[in-house]
């Protein structure tokens, strides 16, 4: 995998310092020492070994028999429900992943304002994503978007439409976990106002006093010093929504009912390895699941020096 | 909070009481939408069994303290002793992710060695598999390392920077430090260990703050490494307590899940108002000049 | 229980359930061990959605625990691929079983060999809102109600409660133990001896036509309304208060009436009518297994036989995990059962003449089959499918499924 790495803008003369300096490489490989000895201890084994095991038929209780390609070519083409499964995790994809981060940017930016009580307000935006993904919230989320629901009710005290079912009807069901994963944006948001933290205050200083408005200061200033951190959110919470699990597998039927619509990639995934003793077929799921992350990330790092400013 | 408006001091002044106003009602309106979850849950651990599910109204018809009183004593273990197995579990996962991570991610946004393009990607990669099939594997090597049925699954890895997402995230905001900070400080003659102490982990409060308020809060909400790890309910977490009162195939206690729930968001909450001042305030006191 | 320190035999127990459950096990538990010093048992629970993932990798790891809960779906799985101990050694000897009634042992077996120690008996049946029903006049569904009766009658409940959004029984296209119960009515079987598909397109076809039909009248709730249901009690359409009736196990009678305000009868599924087969059978509740790797299959057995044989433990167990298939543990215990218990135990005895043979094991993948039947039900509720494209459907599918098992 070849991805533009962080240093990659690195201003030539103060790297050439650091790799002046006796041992750097030494020192460098000691502060990576922790997560090098992780990898390589506890991260690169079961990892190898699940990629042995799509070339098998592990079926969870006997030893795993060499299968060669037969797992993949299988998922590639005979396999309705990989299709389909592609096809929910990448609709949640689409649209989850922007609506969240605009919506915790929005207010990430609200809440950087000089206004009284802000902690008690970050408090309340952040308590749905403390619930993470308890039982708590699979019933919750039916008493709102149930037949009898209390979105129905309103619908209905307010407009008098008869809603549907929306979390069981297989035209809306993949919206409220879209909803839902809005719903859950106070981490994010959390990093966004980290952010906003971190740029130097004196920038908006020396600007004001060059005159600039307070929009072309938010053009100018927050937003470009703000884009490795909108860059990471982007990385991170595609990531996560190609591997999104729970809320399907909590607030759906868990089988990615009704009729497959919120059937996503590692919940079908982990019906193969888990509920059909599949293991071989799902670590072949897996992998070709990381492959397409990967291209993706690949691509994001790529695209990044063009619009990502970093201060090195 | 008076250094909260720090994006744009020259328009202070023009700052009218309009628009707070505005933001204060907008504010309002979004915190109503979130914060019904909560009352439906203190209002669901009021309510008797029978009524949970076909009953949406969120005010209880009668308080009753009793599933409370249930949740915290109706498991073969008080539900007191899962709290401090997870404040345990979550305060160590805090002080390693902060600790591992921050080094990882030094070396990888501040220093220069031959092999970084290629670690930083494989990092990154650890991040893209689904932890479903590497369960096993790593299920068998913490068997044969003694682990299963201790808190070590739980918490080792964290000392050793397994959450890529910390590495990543501290990375993005050490690179946002100046340069200038740590060449100057070279120039003085500090060792890279001394910069990175020194100069850096102070500059990033906020992101510090943040990583650990996410560690602690995601450690105490994982279910699935303790369901796989911890076998005797005297070492269960919160998560898999709360579990216990819930049987697909049997009468559960529903009441007393609620119950436990509300009680399991007060320590989170708790930890995330006492570091938000951190994540805030943070840099205001550093006063990081370019 | 001191001075034995040493010679101790160590066994690890693993179930799931309520706490409830766990109460009365870990309550034989001791009574065991303080009369059988020399033997300590360890008891590991959780949850059903969470055993069986854990109870995976701990197999997979080579560390599960001596005796094990096993369902009747999954035993097959669990035993097919040698994880358990064939118990047929033991038989009558310290496993003193033999007068089980009829066919609580062969339930238990996979491949003609013994895998698994009976817990309880459990069948299909039929649970209804009886003083909801009452209250609007409605007559209480029976054990005459057939097929054919029961679409009328669920068509009055809806006339008479009169509430939107409320169906007199379930849709039960995708269950499918009332399908099973539907298609040995006719004189087939789900799967044959020899693990193929037993029932015909025809006999598929119907079952969804069947529901179709009544959908289209109003009878059964919408598919989207009947889509909330996750085949646990708290979202079925009784707790949910979308439905007066529903299809379950006779041993999730307790847990559907804590969830609900109206007082629950129960019943047996509807007959087939005049000339039908009997559709029900008994089958286990669950079952103790013991794993094939123990250290201590001897003492593993005599716990396992403990449970399912002394009359204390019985009085400590209840019915909580089935009825006994023993009648003079079920004589023992039945006078100090409360109300909802006894109804139970009642019911597997008023239904024991009634039912039929134990069908043959299902197949590897037939859970696979089971989450099949939900999905396709749902395609002809949101109008994909016509009844008899999808019983073509799932014929092919499960053929498929059954193929690559």
């Amino acid at each position: 995998m070849s991805v533009a790495l962080p240093s990659e803008a690195t201003s030539r003369d103060a790297a050439d310092r650091t790799a002046r300096l006796p041992s750097g490489a030494a020192q460098a490989y000691l502060f990576l020492a922790p997560w090098l000895i992780g990898f390589i201890g506890l991260t690169v084994g079961p990892t190898l070994i699940s990629l042995y095991l799509s070339f098998t038929n592990f079926d969870l209780i006997q030893s795993p028999e060499w299968t060669g390609w037969a797992n993949y070519v299988r998922i590639l083409t005979n396999d309705s429900k990989f299709v389909a499964s592609m096809q929910v995790t990448f609709f949640f994809v689409v649209f989850s992943v922007p609506l969240k981060l605009a919506f915790a940017l929005a207010v990430a930016l609200i809440l950087n304002k000089g206004l009284r009580g802000l902690s008690i307000y970050r408090a309340l935006f952040y308590l749905p994503s403390l619930l993470g993904a308890s039982v708590a919230i699979a019933v919750l989320w039916r008493q709102l978007f149930a037949a009898d629901g209390l979105v129905n009710q309103l619908l209905f005290s307010l407009f008098r439409i008869q809603g549907p079912s929306w979390i069981s009807s297989p035209d809306y069901a993949l919206w409220t976990l879209v909803v839902l994963s809005i719903w859950q944006f106070g981490s994010p948001m959390i990093i966004f106002l980290a952010g906003l933290r971190q740029i130097p205050q004196d920038l908006y200083e020396a600007a004001s006093i060059d005159g600039a408005s307070r929009r072309r200061q938010f053009w100018r200033i927050t937003v470009p010093m703000l884009t490795p951190v909108i860059f990471f959110n982007a990385i991170v919470q595609t990531i996560d929504a190609f591997k999104a699990f729970t809320p399907a597998f909590i607030i759906s039927d868990g089988i990615g009912g009704p009729v497959d619509a919120t059937l996503f990639y590692t919940l079908y995934l982990y019906q193969e390895a888990f509920a059909n003793f599949r293991m071989g077929y799902a670590s072949a799921l897996a992998w070709i699941l990381v492959l397409i992350i990967a291209a993706f990330t690949a691509f994001s790092f790529l695209t990044a020096r063009y619009w990502v400013h970093y201060d090195d | 909070m008076t250094t909260d408006s720090i994006d744009r001091p020259a328009a202070a002044g023009r700052l009218a009481t309009a628009r707070p106003l505005l933001y204060h009602v907008l504010l309002c309106a979004v915190s109503i939408v979130m914060l019904y979850p909560l009352l439906w849950m203190l209002a669901s651990s009021f309510k008797p069994d029978d009524q949970i599910f076909n009953d949406s109204s969120i005010w209880p018809s009668s308080f009753s303290l009793g599933a409370y009183i249930r949740g915290w004593t109706g498991l073969q273990v008080q539900f007191g002793q899962f709290f401090w197995n997870s404040f345990i579990v979550a305060t160590l996962s805090v002080i390693g992710n902060v600790l591992s991570c921050s080094l990882a991610a030094y070396a990888f946004s501040r220093l220069r060695f031959p092999g970084k393009n290629f670690w930083f990607a494989l990092m990154l990669g650890t991040m893209m598999l689904p932890y479903h099939v590497t369960l096993i594997p790593q299920y068998v090597l913490f068997l044969n390392l003694d682990w299963v049925n201790t808190f070590l699954p739980l918490i080792v890895p964290k000392f050793l920077a397994a959450d890529a997402f910390f590495i990543f995230l501290m990375v993005q905001f050490f690179r946002g430090i100046p340069r200038e900070l740590d060449e100057a400080a070279m120039m003085d003659g500090c060792t890279p260990f001394q910069i990175y102490w020194k100069i850096i982990l102070p500059l990033s409060v906020p992101v510090l703050a943040t990583a650990a308020v996410f560690s602690f809060i995601w450690t105490w909400d994982d279910f699935f490494a303790p369901l796989i790890y911890l076998n005797d309910m005297g070492s269960y977490t919160v998560q898999l307590g709360l579990r216990s009162f819930v049987d697909s195939t049997g009468k559960s206690d529903w009441g007393a899940l609620f119950a436990m729930s509300v009680l399991t968001l007060v320590p989170i909450l708790l930890f995330f108002l006492l570091f938000q001042r951190l994540l805030i305030e943070g840099i205001a006191t550093t006063g990081m000049k370019r | 229980m001191p001075s034995r320190a040493q010679a101790e035999t160590q066994l690890r127990m693993f179930w799931w359930g309520t706490q409830e459950r766990a109460r009365r096990t870990f309550g034989v538990n001791d009574l065991f061990m303080e009369r059988n010093s020399g033997v300590s048992i360890t008891g590991e629970t959780l949850s059903w959605g969470d055993y069986w993932p854990r109870l995976a990798t701990q197999t997979a790891g080579r560390n599960i625990a001596d005796i094990v809960q096993m369902d009747y779906r999954y035993i097959v799985e669990y035993a097919g691929r040698g994880a358990l101990m064939p118990l047929d050694d033991y038989l009558g000897e310290s496993l003193q079983i033999t007068d089980f009634d009829a066919g609580a042992i062969d339930s238990c077996r996979v491949d003609g060999k013994l895998y698994g120690v009976n817990l309880g008996q459990n069948s299909t049946c039929s649970v209804f809102t009886r003083s909801l029903l009452e209250q609007a006049g409605v007559s209480l569904p029976g054990h005459e109600t057939t097929w054919d009766t029961l679409g009328e009658w669920s068509l009055e409940v809806v006339d008479a409660v009169g509430r939107p959004n409320f169906w007199g029984v379930q849709d039960g296209g995708g269950v499918e133990p009332a399908f099973n119960v539907w298609v040995r009515q006719r004189g087939r079987e789900l799967y044959n001896q020899d693990g193929t598909i037993g029932f015909t397109e025809e006999d598929i076809t119907d079952w969804f036509a069947y529901w179709a039909d009544l959908r289209e009248k109003g009878a059964v709730p919408r598919a989207d309304v009947q889509a909330l249901d996750r085949d646990a009690p708290e979202s079925s359409m009784l707790a949910l208060n979308y439905a007066a009736m529903i299809f379950t196990n006779s041993n999730q009678l307790v847990a559907h009436q804590a969830l609900n305000r109206n007082k629950l009868g129960m019943t047996m599924v509807p007959s087939g009518g005049e000339g039908a087969k009997p559709g029900q059978y008994m089958k286990p509740s669950q079952m103790w297994s013991i794993a094939a790797g123990t250290q201590a299959p001897d003492v593993a057995v005599s716990v396992v036989n403990f449970f399912v044989t002394d009359p204390d433990a019985a009085n400590i167990l209840g019915v909580e995990r089935g009825v006994s298939p023993l009648p003079r543990v079920r004589e023992a215990i039945a006078p100090n059962l409360d109300e909802l218990d006894r109804a139970m135990l009642e019911y597997i005895d008023f239904i024991k003449d009634k039912v039929g043979p134990l069908p043959p094991v299902p197949p590897r993948a037939a859970g696979e089959i089971d989450r099949l039947l939900i999905r396709v039900n749902q395609q002809v509720g949101f109008g994909q499918l016509s009844p008899s494209e999808a019983g073509k459907q799932f014929l092919a599918e499960s053929t498929g499924i059954l193929e690559r098992s």
